[in-house]
């Protein structure tokens, strides 16, 4: 019962923010459905959780807009072959992507707020590359219709998403390797003395936030057909939001794929919502990062109140003493 | 010899690495710049002239002017803002309704660039307490670009009948202005953080901060001071670039960020704050500027510029860190 307590107690904040966002969807708009309005947002859960792998290993990757772009190209210029398989291809090239990345950040013992802002021009030139500058559409439209289809109640879009999650959930709270990248997000230098190995958690890292790029580009464009050179570059902005209002802490060691999951449910169900009631894309954008600054704010004053608090018993048990 | 007398010469072999390593890192990029224009005068016919090299200077000055002024914020040791365009494009509008309003770009400029310091103003204090720039100004941004595209419901921003061009069209020797305020912003940014107590407070801050606040430096003065820089370029970038432009929209400006941010970076400032100076952010906003143009006259097509970019800019920020690196082992 307790440790059921303290799991709520954990992700209150969040809880929270979730109940009153879908409360206030509903009191605006009574016909409002979370569940539809939530489909079109999917490729944001995937990215967020990418991200937050990398944040949780004390890293940033801010590439991983570029990836998914690059990665939707590659998906529409690879479509003659088969979508499917275009997006298998897709994936692979993100993941083998982003563990040269992450091998690249460790061996070079760069700050990866550095490198990954290089890689950001650097794969969105990529993809101008492979797409000569234009936009382009996938020639068989009609190959689209397979991820529109229903297995079970769920949709394939949610279904990989529900799948990514939960399985970057289980490898970060019951693997070896996922337990090594909090030690190294928590406290590196320590992390190191006791022998977990950093190269192979900045690639494992990395890996991981190329591969969630991927998936999350190629799905955005398997499912409408099409990819440009500019496209997803508010995918960033949007994950990032996502992941910090979930509770994912920027200095690392910290947060949970449920944090992620209840960040991306607040900012989807905000934007679909907010959509839904017939205002504009920016309606949006301002709500959410007030919500981000509210969240963050929050959160330091938690923080502040609850460092006093130790800080006055520290004094008392010390008067007591004396 | 004595065990001090060895450590000495130890220390002193360090330095002079030390002092090798740093000469390449400070002469590195202006050498660079200079390789570019003499390959690119000899290569490309229409490179060596004075269209160019203005047109390089002008394109450099937006970005520069606010490169120069986020080297502050990064100097300070609180990374960099991803917040700069929606706060430049603010600042722009303003910069248009007043001066609609009054007629004068004189005044419109200086109520537009107050706008951009009391934003500057409120999202350093908030960094000042403790939180994250990076999250802090990401807010900051979607906020400001909702703010504005309410505002303006998204539609274009321009004046009529008034002449809100001087800024951008007034020349000294037929050098326009935005250059001349280029090269003076920077010249003053480098005074006051070479200089002055509060440029030394905010490199001390960025080398260590429980060190600084021991010694009696305010992380949060020395930060709103880091901001108020910071926001005082932005102000002055966006009525430039509002002038050259005639116009605004809430959608302008969309690489203005990343652009600054690399400019900063390929400068050779260290993202971890105590190293870095803004003439170095003005090089590195100089020297993508001219490959840019380099690449343009070339005829070279968006996208591969645009690679070409990307390759460059992880090249040398690598080579800067493992100079840094070299430098102080």
């Amino acid at each position: 019962m307790s440790s059921v307590g303290a799991w709520f107690k954990r992700y209150l904040l969040q809880f929270v923010v979730l109940i009153l966002v879908v409360g206030s969807m509903y009191a605006m708009n009574p016909k409002f459905h979370v569940e539809t309005s939530i489909e079109r947002l999917i490729p944001l859960g995937v990215i967020a959780a990418g991200l937050a792998v990398t944040m949780i290993a004390g890293e940033f990757d801010l590439s991983i807009a570029s990836m998914a772009a690059f990665s939707g190209a590659i998906t529409v210029s690879l479509s003659g072959l088969g979508l499917l398989f275009a997006v298998f291809i897709a994936i692979v090239v993100g993941i083998l992507l982003g563990m040269l990345q992450g091998w690249a950040i460790a061996k070079l013992g760069i700050n990866s707020l550095v490198f990954t802002v290089g890689t950001l021009i650097l794969i969105r030139g990529m993809t101008w590359l492979v797409l000569n500058g234009l936009a382009v559409r996938v020639q068989d439209i009609t190959a689209t219709d397979m991820f529109r289809s229903k297995i079970l109640f769920l949709s394939p879009l949610s279904l990989a998403a529900l799948v990514i999650i939960v399985g970057l959930g289980i490898f970060l709270s019951r693997t070896r390797w996922g337990r090594e990248l909090y030690a190294l997000g928590g406290g590196r230098h320590e992390a190191i003395a006791a022998g977990v190995r950093y190269k192979r958690g900045m690639i494992v890292a990395f890996g991981i936030s190329g591969g969630c790029g991927a998936v999350g580009g190629a799905l955005v464009s398997a499912l409408g057909g099409s990819a440009a050179p500019d496209a997803l570059e508010v995918m960033l902005v949007s994950a990032l939001s996502a992941v910090l209002v979930g509770g994912i802490s920027l200095a690392g060691g910290r947060g949970t794929m449920v944090n992620v999951f209840l960040g991306f449910a607040i900012i989807a169900i905000l934007s679909a919502g907010l959509a839904g009631l017939g205002t504009k894309a920016f309606v949006s954008e301002l709500f959410i990062g007030v919500l981000l600054l509210v969240v963050v704010l929050f959160d330091y004053f938690l923080g502040f109140i609850s460092e006093r608090d130790r800080r006055n018993k520290l004094r008392k048990l010390a008067a007591a003493a004396a | 010899m004595t065990t001090t007398e060895k450590i000495s010469i130890r220390f002193q072999d360090l330095s002079s690495v030390r002092r090798r390593t740093d000469a390449v890192r400070n002469w590195a990029l202006p050498i660079l710049i200079v390789l570019v224009f003499v390959v690119a005068s000899a290569t490309v016919p229409e490179f060596f002239k004075f269209e160019t090299i203005r047109s390089i200077l002008l394109l450099t000055s937006i970005t520069g002017i606010v490169a120069v002024g986020m080297t502050a914020v990064t100097l300070s040791g609180n990374l960099f803002s991803l917040g700069v365009t929606s706060s430049a494009v603010f600042s722009g509008v303003i910069y248009v309704w007043v001066g609609q309003a009054t007629g004068s770009m004189y005044a419109a400029a200086a109520v537009a660039i107050v706008a951009a310091v009391v934003i500057g103003l409120v999202q350093g204090f908030i960094v000042g307490l403790g939180l994250n720039t990076v999250i802090v100004t990401l807010a900051f941004g979607s906020i400001i670009y909702g703010l504005i595209a309410i505002l303006t419901k998204g539609e274009v921003v321009q004046a009529q009948g008034v002449n809100l061009e001087g800024f951008a069209t007034f020349q000294i020797f037929g050098i326009p202005l935005p250059i001349y305020i280029f090269v003076v912003f920077t010249a003053l940014a480098w005074f006051l953080t070479e200089h002055t107590l509060i440029g030394r407070n905010v490199h001390l801050l960025g080398s260590n901060k429980n060190t600084a606040r021991n010694s009696g430096i305010s992380p949060m003065g020395t930060t709103i001071w880091a901001f108020t820089a910071f926001s005082l370029s932005i102000g002055i970038a966006a009525v430039l670039q509002t002038s050259q432009m005639h116009q605004i929209q809430a959608d302008n400006l969309p690489g203005l960020t990343m652009d600054v941010v690399a400019a900063v970076l390929v400068g050779g400032t260290a993202v971890t704050g105590g190293d870095g100076s803004p003439v170095k952010s003005a090089i590195g906003a100089l020297f993508i500027a001219t490959i840019t143009q380099v690449m343009v006259l070339m005829s070279i097509p968006e996208g591969q510029r645009y690679f070409v970019l990307g390759v460059i800019v992880v090249a040398l920020v690598v080579v800067l860190h493992l100079l840094r690196k070299a430098g102080t082992r």
